[in-house]
């Protein structure tokens, strides 16, 4: 299939015959590329997003980048210090208490830089690691909040939705979610904090979620699925 | 309902080069066409030219980083898929030469059939001619002014020379197109 494609770039310095040609070559058939080359640039682009086995080895390990292997050589100086401590006065609980506090802050701190990495694949480890975390943590709920607002990757800003079930209980939070509801363009964003307040939020929620997305005039669909999860599927 | 906001390409250049290849392939979508028309313009060998798209976009990926945004994504892309293309030409110089003599599957970009060419549109036909003779950096040009560039800056980023460069190439590429088309007529009416 041909289609006439031309800029409009303005030639200007020639005579009438080169105007002639350049308007001719504006009638040169434009060839389209088979459907093969795009099947095939998607199985490349898929093989090179595969980094080698040692890369995604350390990467698992958050120990690819400066900080991860900061935290690394702190975790290990921490776990001597634990040793020698365990060691030298089995009575000394405080200070192992003191340890313990020292090392879920270097684990924070990973699971806070990772939730702002600018690496997708980072921020969902991020996401799942926070996960465990946002129970006693506002500064890890903020965090996933953020993700779940405007994180440019919809499976992470889903999975964020999802990390932060254990805080639904909390006005603040709930009050964020519903109006993310309002601002999210994206429908599995929406089907995401749907699913949400279905699973775990109270009766209140759920009616108030309802009545949100039908002033919304959100997806039909969304407000079906909320029905049939239910039980009040009209026939 | 919203409606989603388009992506600029520098934006998503910027998104690979952090380490999200997935939005390379929104870039694919937007420019796979253009690279693989000017590939075949530049090689007149569609395997080969589809070859060289699958290669551009991928050297694209490694040298995301490379982008320092200081002119037109497109402009930079181009630039990229010049120099794979005269790589390969440059590598594959004999092979070509022995494939065109034998005419195997090398078929001309023009496929207008004869009726059209005989319904006023003769000029066009010589020109696609005249065009397949010129010297690549002729071709090149006058195919990114023609097709792709509307403006002497990003042409000549594409080109990797100065806006004057860029205009003064063309003129001269323009010139050589008249002096072929001019003698492809001559034959055509002796």
């Amino acid at each position: 299939m041909n289609e006439k494609r031309t800029s409009n770039l303005p030639y200007d310095g020639g005579d009438a015959r080169e105007a002639d040609l350049w308007a001719a070559l504006g009638e040169l058939p434009l060839e389209e590329p088979g459907d093969h080359v795009r099947h095939r640039f998607f199985r490349e682009l898929h093989r090179g997003k595969r980094a080698p086995f040692g890369e995604r080895l350390r990467g698992w390990f958050g120990f690819s980048g400066n900080l991860g292997w900061v935290t690394a050589c702190a975790c290990l100086v921490v776990g001597v210090l634990a040793g020698r401590t365990i060691d030298g006065g089995p009575d000394d609980t405080a200070r192992l208490d003191a340890l313990e506090s020292n090392i879920a802050m270097l684990n924070r701190s990973l699971v806070l830089d990772r939730l702002n990495n600018a690496e997708p694949g980072k921020r969902l480890q991020g996401v799942f690691d926070a996960a465990y975390l946002v129970q006693d943590d506002p500064q890890i709920t903020e965090a996933l909040l953020a993700r779940a607002a405007g994180d440019r990757v919809t499976s992470i800003r889903s999975a964020a939705i999802e990390a932060l079930a254990p805080q639904l209980s909390s006005p603040a939070v709930s009050r964020q979610l519903m109006t993310l509801l309002g601002e999210a363009e994206s429908p599995l964003v929406q089907l995401a904090l749907v699913d949400l307040v279905l699973r775990h939020g109270s009766p209140e929620q759920v009616e108030q979620m309802r009545d949100r997305v039908q002033a919304l005039q959100l997806y039909p669909d969304l407000e079906r699925y909320i029905d049939k999860s239910l039980g009040r599927e009209s026939t | 309902m919203k409606s989603m906001q388009a992506v600029t390409d520098e934006q998503l250049i910027r998104w690979v080069a952090d380490g999200d290849a997935s939005c390379l392939a929104t870039l694919f979508e937007r420019h796979h066409q253009g690279i693989y028309r000017f590939c075949l313009q530049m090689t007149r060998h569609r395997a080969q030219s589809e070859d060289l798209v699958q290669d551009v976009f991928m050297k694209v990926l490694q040298k995301a980083g490379s982008y320092r945004g200081d002119g037109s994504f497109k402009a930079w892309l181009y630039n990229v898929a010049r120099n794979v293309t005269l790589d390969h030409l440059r590598r594959n110089r004999h092979a070509l030469a022995a494939f065109d003599a034998d005419a195997v599957d090398a078929e001309p970009v023009d496929t207008r059939s004869a009726e059209q060419a005989a319904s006023g549109r003769q000029l066009a036909g010589h020109v696609a001619q005249a065009l397949a003779r010129l010297p690549e950096a002729a071709r090149e040009v006058i195919w990114l002014g023609r097709f792709e560039f509307d403006s002497y800056e990003d042409l000549a980023a594409a080109l990797g020379c100065k806006p004057g460069a860029a205009r003064v190439r063309m003129h001269r590429a323009m010139q050589l197109l008249a002096s072929e088309v001019g003698a492809i007529e001559g034959v055509t009416t002796a």
